[in-house]
This record gives structure tokens, C-alpha cells and sequence, in this order.
């Protein structure tokens, strides 16, 4: 069972209780129960078809579920959809993309939640729009068309444009998709930015390496939560191990927790 | 605008750079237009001397040249609209079946125009582009009683390509045995704008602009889906209400085109192509040029086709194709050669 | 004459009728051959009795010879005289019941020369002639040919048809009135407008008829118009050939058409269009409904 009794319901980002969801006729959550605290990163890992996606969107409130889920206090269908998209940004995996529009208008659709109706983008938006393709080094071909870009060019403009809506908190699933390592390793630098800024963050990683770069990191195995703990806890990483089967071993090397293949 | 110095001013140049273009070509396609008819090519200034020929531009080549504007733009719109909300590069204004209702509608109406007489006298009132029409919006209705609501792109296709053949094949169950229509619907299939008079025009205009307003103020809907139908829930976007105003304004500004000139392919298909090849921008101004494009290229179209053999007339929906098509094939070759895909 | 020619005259007689007697006695049964539209020769061992017809106008000009009785099988758009609608309907011309005529074991059937049919039916061992009247001198020509094949001769067969038709079809004429003579006719055909030429079936008639015709031969026998053409050649008569555009919905600018403002618009009704548009042998009928109109409604 999850440990929440150290966390004061004051910082938690969001608070799942109970969640059930199904893709189609299947039942792929079952009975989980999640808090999520506030102003820390929290990485969700698990094996192939954990549901950790699917996770990753009942908590965005992008498809139905049973349950209750509460983001920063607030329960999430008390919440008016654009107030929602205010607090709360998420990047998913496999998204299509919209080849035909610019780096730049790409990042600017991320301002959506804070647009009024038919007012064109203001000043801030702008702002914010700049600050996020500089954060993704993707502000020197902001003019070009996201068809043109490479797959890892096209991940960081579409990281901009989660950034762009400068939420409270954020939902990424599998941001590190066609990052090579340089790039990844900014990501990593980027998170843990926002999280000192005071924004939480919440990623699901299938790179385990990176995953235990986070503060907290929940486990995740056939649509139940098996563990929920600190990244540096030797019980965290017991329970890592076992999730994959005993596949992985937990090591440290330079100051990093390194999970290596056991062959 | 608002008084920061975008960051990008050399798209929103060539913007107003096409935009520019688009209506000065429609200018020069209007006086172009009015010159030409039955007889060929004749000089306006010809024209003030004869009475005769001051009416014909008055009443016939004015109002058909504009309504060939109108149209076209009406096809242009609604050619952004459904690639944008099927996602689908592909996509054309008569996915939903509005192409084989409106024929129905008009097959229908020229029946009992030769069957009853009672029937005859109304239809002469509504007129046969009130029948086609009709066909048209019960065929987007019919679709998505199938599609069961907007909400499933792929059933929503699906449900169009179903209703549009199986109408397709009653029009043609019809016309099989009322051969003498057949001629008659041909002309409907390959589109004209021998029937667009001023009454059609001043309604094809208001529908333009409804339409285009509707769009250009939901436009930002169709960015967000451009990015996914889950990444445009999470930005806030009602969708399902957007999805059926969307849908409404597709079927409304498609059926009135093709109620009026009849199926004129490709102008809906190709415009928006045709704008993105020159300016990658969002589909609040793409919807905008999309519509300036489609107008002009079913202008440039239909004068051809009333000039290159008069006075005959060729069907105008030969001519979009091949111009239509013709640049689009073009475009390809030059982006194969770069290895960019269009 | 003398001594000499007397026996060359007799052997003369005598040689050339022996020589008939001794060809008759030995020739083969005469085969019965015919050389349809495509260019095709057709062989038959007698002359058909059992007829399939695919083509309005050739039904009728196989009941206007007298043969109405040899026919088993019609396609649904032939509808005269009134003795073919009993007979069961084999599908139309693009879409035959390729079965159904099978199932009846014609001895040929009739097509026009567009069917699809003509491969199949001969594959499957049917004999088909392929005959399509499109001008006056086609409807003669189609005469002789089935003259040929229902093996009437010519004097009393498709000739001295055609010698009715061709009288009646003057006769119409000359009864024009000098004022329905000088007018311009334009006969629409189908909405687009497609119009008939002049040198069109329905066109010769009425260069038959003595009118003049707005439409040019140059432009081709069903040509679609500009409608801006009609609005300057501001024809006297209007006619209207398919019953479907009963209450005309006319094109936009006609208004001005003198035709148009006074009305002088004749609509033919389901089976006087039917007789007008057809070429057959209901031709002279057509000139005369043409005439009637154009005495009806000339200015």
C-alpha cells in the first residue's frame, strides 16, 4: 500500500482514490489508490501493459474512470474543463502531430488553456511561448514546419508546447522518446528545475536509468500501484527489481542509481 | 495585433503576401470572366455600345463568374474544415455524403418534374436547387444517425463513405430507368455554372459568410486536434460541442455549393494543399486563404470552360481537375526530389 | 436471219436455260447474309422467325413492316405500338437480362451498336445484328437492312416504307403556314443546355420542315451550350424534347428571349417526346408534331 502519512494534504498534487478503468470491454486499472505530492517529481514505471498510460490519463481526466480523483484539492469533474487545462498540462506518447505547422505555433497552441475565446495571442503568451522553445533548445528553427524535423526535434517542440502552458503541475508520457542522450540529459536538468521552481511533475519512463532521477517513484505491474516510495529507499528498489522479474539490478555509479541488466 | 513585435513576422508576411495575391487574381479573374462568352473573347469596351450584350453581362456572365467565386470559396472552406477535422490530408468536403445526397435530391426533383404535374408546379417554386440541397443536408443527417454523434472520426468517415455509395447507387438505380435524365445528370455530376443567377449568388454569399465566421471562430479547435484528440482535451477544448458545429458548418457550406453549380471535385481537396505549399500557418488564416484559393481556382476553371470551345461548354469540373490536379502532381515531383514528404 | 444465227439464237435460249436449270439443281440452299453496323457479316440459313429487340427504334420499324409477330423478346424502353408491351421485357440496352434472352433461343437479336451485350449473347452461340439509326439516311438504310433480314423485298418492304414515311414527312411541311416557315427554332434536348444541332436526327427534320435551326451543324449533334448563345440568337420557338423539363425552369438571363417573354414554348408530353426523339420509323409522326408546335406557337 502506498505511504501517505507523511505527506500533509496541503502538498499533494493530486489524490486517486479508488480508480477503476477500462480501454474497450477490459478492465486495465484496478482498485488504485495514489497521491501524488506536490512540488516533487514522481516517476511511474512498470512493465509493458501496466497501464501506466492509461494511468497517466484518468489522472489528467481524459477518459473515464470510477473513482475519485482531486487535483490540488480540487475534485477533478467539479473543475471547468479550460480551469482544468489551466493546472494541469499533459504530453502524451504517440500523439499525432501536426506536420503542416511551424516549431513556433506549435509551442503557442500550449496557451490555449489561457486564451480568451478569439483574442489573438498577448504579450505573455509570447513570453511564454519564448521561455519554453528556449528551455527545449528548439527556438532557433521556431519558423520551421514540424514535418521537416527530425523525430527528436519534433519531441522537444512538442515538450514546449506541455511547457508553454506553464501549469502547476505536469503529466508527461514517455518524454524522452527519440531524445538522443545529450538531450535527454537536458530533460532530466528541466525537471528538476520546474520541481525547485515548485511545479510538480509526474513522467512515465520506460528508461529505468532515468526514472530513478526522480523523488518519488511508483511501481506499477498488471493495473495496480505494488509500490510507492522515495527514489533513494533500498524498499524502492527491491520492489523495481521485482516488478521486471529480478531482470534488473539497482546499482550507484557517480552519484546516480543505475538500474543494469541482469544477464 | 497586439503592439509586441512578433517574433515571427515572415510568416504572417506571406500570409498577407497570398492573401494579396488571391484577391488581385480575383479581380483580373472577374474583369476576365465578364469578356468571355458565347462568342469567345470580347472586349468590355465592345460591349457599351450593344444592348443586348450589356444585358447578357448584367444578367448571365456577371452573376455566373461571382457565383464561381462564391463557390469556390464555399469548397475551399469546407475542403480546411474536413482536413482538419478528420485529420485526414485526403479529406474532401463530400465525405459525409453531401456529394450523392445532392445528387439524389436533383434526381429526384427532375422525376417528378416529369411525372406530376402538382409536383412540378412546387418544384418550379423551391427550385431544383432546394431539392438538391435538401438531399444533401438528409445525407449529412442520415451519416451521422450511422456514426452514432461526431465523436468517432473514423466511424464518422466510415458512415460517410457508406451513405455516399449506397445513395450513389439509387441515383444510379434511377437514372437506369429514366435514361432520358441521364444527360441531364451528368451535367449535375461534372458541375456548371450555367444556372447561378443573382438570387444564388446573394445566397451563396451569405453562407460564405456565416460559414467563414463559424470557422475562423472554432478554428482554433481544429489546431488543438491537429496535435491528437487527447492533447486537445487536456488544453481545454470542448470537443464534442465543436465537433457538431464543425460538422454543421461543413454540410451547410458543401451543400449549397454543389446544390447550385453541382459536384465540382477537387477544388475542396486541392485548395488547402495549395495554400500550405506556399505558407505553413494555423487553421484560423489557413481556412481564410483556403476559401481565397478555392475561389479563385473554380473562377480560373470555369472561364476556361467557357472559353476553350464556345460556344460550347465544357463541364467545369474537367477543368479543376486537370488544374486542380495538375499543380498538385507538380508539387509532388518537386518534393520528391527534395525527399520531404507534402 | 439467216441459216446461220437461226441455231445460234436456239442454242442461246436453249444453253442459257440449262445452264439455270443445272445451277438451281446443284447450288446449295440459299444461305441468308447480312452485314450489320459494325461491320460484321452475319449468316443465317433462313430468315429468323423468333426476334429478340434491344433498341426502341428498331422494334418499331420491325412492327412498321409487318412482322411484329416474330418478335419474342423487347427491352424496357420500347413501348410501341401497344401489341409489344405484352411481351416479356429483356432489361435495357446497357444492362440486358443476357439469361432471359437465352432462356427465349432467338433466332437473332436486334442491338443498337453501343450494347455490351453483343459479346456475351455471341459466346454464348446467339446470333446478333447490330443496327443504330442515328441520321434520316440511317433510319432508310436501317430499313433495308432489316428488309433484308426479315426477307421482304424491297419494292413492298423497307422501300415502299420509306416512300410513306418520306411523303408523310413533306407533307408536314408543306402544311406550314409561310409565318410558322420563317421561324428560328431551338430545340433543347436535356437541361445543361444540351441542344440539337443541325446536324442532329431531330435537326434534319426540321431542315425537313423548311425551318432554320439556331444551332449550327459546325457545332456538333447534341452540343452543350453556353447559355448565352440562345440568349443571343433570340430564337422565335422553343422546344423542349424531354418530358422531364415540363415546367421548364429556365436558365438564368433567358428572361430576354422573345421565345421565352411570349411564351412560345412547346413541351412534349410523355409519348409525344418519345416519337420525337426517336429516329424510326415514326418519323413522319415526329415532323408532324413538330409542325403542329411550330404552327402553334410561331409568332
Amino acid at each position: 500500500m502506498p505511504d501517505t502519512s507523511s505527506v500533509a494534504m496541503d502538498s499533494v498534487a493530486i489524490d486517486a482514490r479508488s480508480i477503476r478503468a477500462s480501454l474497450g470491454n477490459v478492465e486495465v486499472l484496478h482498485d488504485i489508490s495514489l497521491t501524488l505530492p506536490a512540488a516533487r517529481w514522481t516517476s511511474i514505471v512498470g512493465p509493458n501493459g501496466a497501464g501506466k498510460s492509461t494511468l497517466l490519463k484518468v489522472l489528467a481526466g481524459l477518459l473515464p474512470y470510477r473513482g475519485e480523483v482531486a487535483l490540488l484539492g480540487r475534485p477533478l469533474p467539479a473543475m471547468r474543463a479550460r480551469e482544468r487545462a489551466q493546472q494541469l498540462s499533459w504530453l502524451g506518447q504517440n500523439e499525432s502531430s501536426a506536420d503542416d505547422l511551424t516549431a513556433y505555433d506549435v509551442a503557442m497552441l500550449g496557451r490555449l488553456p489561457h486564451q480568451a475565446w478569439l483574442a489573438p495571442p498577448s504579450a505573455q503568451d509570447h513570453a511564454a511561448v519564448e521561455r519554453a522553445l528556449h528551455a527545449t533548445q528548439a527556438w532557433d528553427w521556431r519558423g520551421r514546419a514540424l514535418g521537416q524535423l527530425s523525430g527528436g526535434e519534433r519531441q522537444r517542440v512538442l515538450l514546449a508546447r506541455a511547457l508553454a502552458v506553464e501549469a502547476q503541475v505536469l503529466l508527461m508520457d514517455e518524454p524522452l522518446a527519440n531524445l538522443d542522450p545529450p538531450h535527454q540529459a537536458d530533460w532530466l536538468r528541466m525537471a528538476r528545475k520546474l520541481v525547485n521552481a515548485g511545479k510538480t511533475v509526474v513522467s512515465v519512463l520506460h528508461e529505468v536509468s532515468f526514472a530513478l532521477h526522480a523523488d518519488e517513484l511508483v511501481v506499477m505491474a498488471a493495473g495496480r500501484v505494488t509500490h510507492q516510495g522515495a527514489c533513494g529507499d533500498a524498499t524502492t528498489h527491491r520492489a523495481l527489481e521485482e516488478v521486471f522479474d529480478h531482470r534488473i539490478a539497482v546499482h550507484q555509479l557517480a552519484g546516480q542509481w543505475l538500474a543494469v541488466p541482469r544477464i | 495585433m497586439s503592439a509586441v513585435a512578433l517574433p515571427f513576422p515572415s510568416q504572417h508576411r506571406q500570409v498577407l503576401l497570398l492573401a494579396l495575391v488571391l484577391l488581385l487574381a480575383s479581380v483580373a479573374l472577374l474583369l476576365l470572366g465578364v469578356s468571355v462568352g458565347s462568342t469567345g473573347f470580347e472586349s468590355v469596351r465592345n460591349m457599351l455600345d450593344d444592348a443586348q450584350a450589356l444585358q447578357i453581362v448584367r444578367e448571365i456572365r456577371l452573376p455566373r463568374t461571382i457565383g464561381a467565386w462564391l463557390a469556390g470559396a464555399l469548397l475551399g472552406l469546407a475542403g480546411a474544415v474536413a482536413q482538419g477535422l478528420f485529420r485526414n490530408p485526403l479529406a474532401d468536403p463530400y465525405l459525409l455524403g453531401s456529394a450523392s445526397g445532392a445528387m439524389l435530391g436533383e434526381t429526384c426533383a427532375l422525376v417528378l418534374l416529369g411525372v406530376s404535374p402538382l409536383a412540378a408546379h412546387w418544384l418550379v417554386r423551391i427550385g431544383l436547387t432546394s431539392a438538391a440541397f435538401a438531399g444533401a443536408m438528409l445525407a449529412v443527417l442520415l451519416t451521422l444517425l450511422l456514426a452514432k454523434g461526431v465523436q468517432h472520426t473514423l466511424r464518422l468517415l466510415l458512415a460517410g463513405v457508406v451513405v455516399g455509395v449506397v445513395l450513389g447507387a439509387v441515383s444510379s438505380l434511377i437514372l437506369l430507368f429514366n435514361p432520358n435524365l441521364m444527360q441531364a445528370m451528368q451535367s449535375f455530376m461534372l458541375g456548371s455554372t450555367a444556372f447561378v443567377d443573382w438570387t444564388a449568388c446573394a445566397l451563396m454569399a451569405s453562407v460564405l459568410t456565416v460559414s467563414l465566421i463559424a470557422a475562423w471562430m472554432m478554428s482554433h479547435v481544429l489546431d488543438g486536434l491537429a496535435l491528437g484528440e487527447s492533447t486537445a482535451q487536456s488544453l481545454g477544448l470542448r470537443l464534442p460541442q465543436m465537433r457538431v458545429a464543425l460538422v454543421a458548418v461543413l454540410a451547410l457550406a458543401t451543400g449549397t455549393a454543389v446544390a447550385q453549380t453541382g459536384l465540382i471535385a477537387f477544388v475542396g481537396l486541392a485548395a488547402p494543399h495549395l495554400v500550405r505549399s506556399v505558407v505553413k500557418t494555423t487553421h484560423g488564416r489557413l481556412i481564410v486563404l483556403s476559401s481565397l484559393m478555392g475561389a479563385v481556382l473554380l473562377m480560373a476553371a470555369d472561364i476556361l470552360a467557357r472559353w476553350l470551345m464556345a460556344p460550347q461548354e465544357l463541364p467545369v469540373g474537367v477543368l479543376t481537375a486537370v488544374l486542380g490536379g495538375g499543380y498538385l502532381l507538380w508539387l509532388m515531383h518537386r518534393h520528391t526530389g527534395r525527399g520531404a514528404g507534402l | 436471219m439467216n441459216i446461220l444465227s437461226y441455231p445460234l439464237a436456239l442454242w442461246e435460249r436453249v444453253g442459257v436455260r440449262a445452264a439455270l436449270l443445272l445451277f438451281l439443281a446443284v447450288a446449295p440452299a440459299r444461305a441468308l447474309q447480312l452485314v450489320d453496323d459494325r461491320g460484321v457479316t452475319v449468316t443465317f440459313a433462313q430468315s429468323p422467325q423468333r426476334i429478340v429487340s434491344l433498341l426502341p427504334s428498331l422494334t418499331e420499324s420491325v412492327c412498321a413492316m409487318d412482322q411484329c409477330q416474330r418478335l419474342v423478346g423487347i427491352d424496357r424502353y420500347s413501348n410501341y405500338p401497344e401489341s409489344v408491351r405484352r411481351l416479356p421485357v429483356m432489361g435495357g440496352g446497357i444492362d440486358p437480362n443476357i439469361e432471359g434472352i437465352v432462356a427465349l433461343k432467338p433466332d437473332v437479336v436486334l442491338v443498337a451498336t453501343s450494347s455490351r451485350a453483343t459479346s456475351r449473347l455471341e459466346a454464348l452461340g446467339v446470333k446478333v445484328v447490330a443496327l443504330e439509326p442515328k441520321t434520316h439516311a440511317d433510319v432508310r438504310r436501317v430499313l433495308r437492312k432489316l428488309g433484308a433480314l426479315l426477307e421482304m423485298p424491297d419494292a413492298t418492304g423497307a422501300d415502299r416504307l420509306w416512300r410513306i414515311i418520306d411523303s408523310s414527312v413533306s407533307a408536314a411541311a408543306q402544311s406550314l403556314s409561310p409565318k410558322a416557315k420563317s421561324s428560328r427554332v431551338y430545340f433543347e434536348v436535356s437541361r445543361g443546355p444540351y441542344a440539337a444541332g443541325e446536324s442532329s436526327f431531330i435537326g434534319e427534320t426540321l431542315i425537313r420542315l423548311g425551318v432554320k435551326n439556331v444551332v449550327p451543324a459546325s457545332l456538333g449533334p447534341f452540343p452543350k451550350l453556353n447559355p448565352e448563345f440562345v440568349v443571343r440568337a433570340n430564337p422565335d420557338v422553343i422546344m423542349i424534347g424531354n418530358r422531364s423539363m415540363q415546367a421548364t425552369v429556365p436558365y438564368p438571363g433567358w428572361g430576354s428571349i422573345k421565345a421565352v417573354r411570349e411564351q412560345r414554348i412547346c413541351v412534349f408530353g410523355v409519348n409525344e417526346s418519345d416519337v420525337v426523339v426517336r429516329p424510326g420509323p415514326r418519323m413522319a409522326e415526329a415532323a408532324r408534331i413538330m409542325a403542329k408546335c411550330l404552327e402553334d406557337k410561331a409568332p
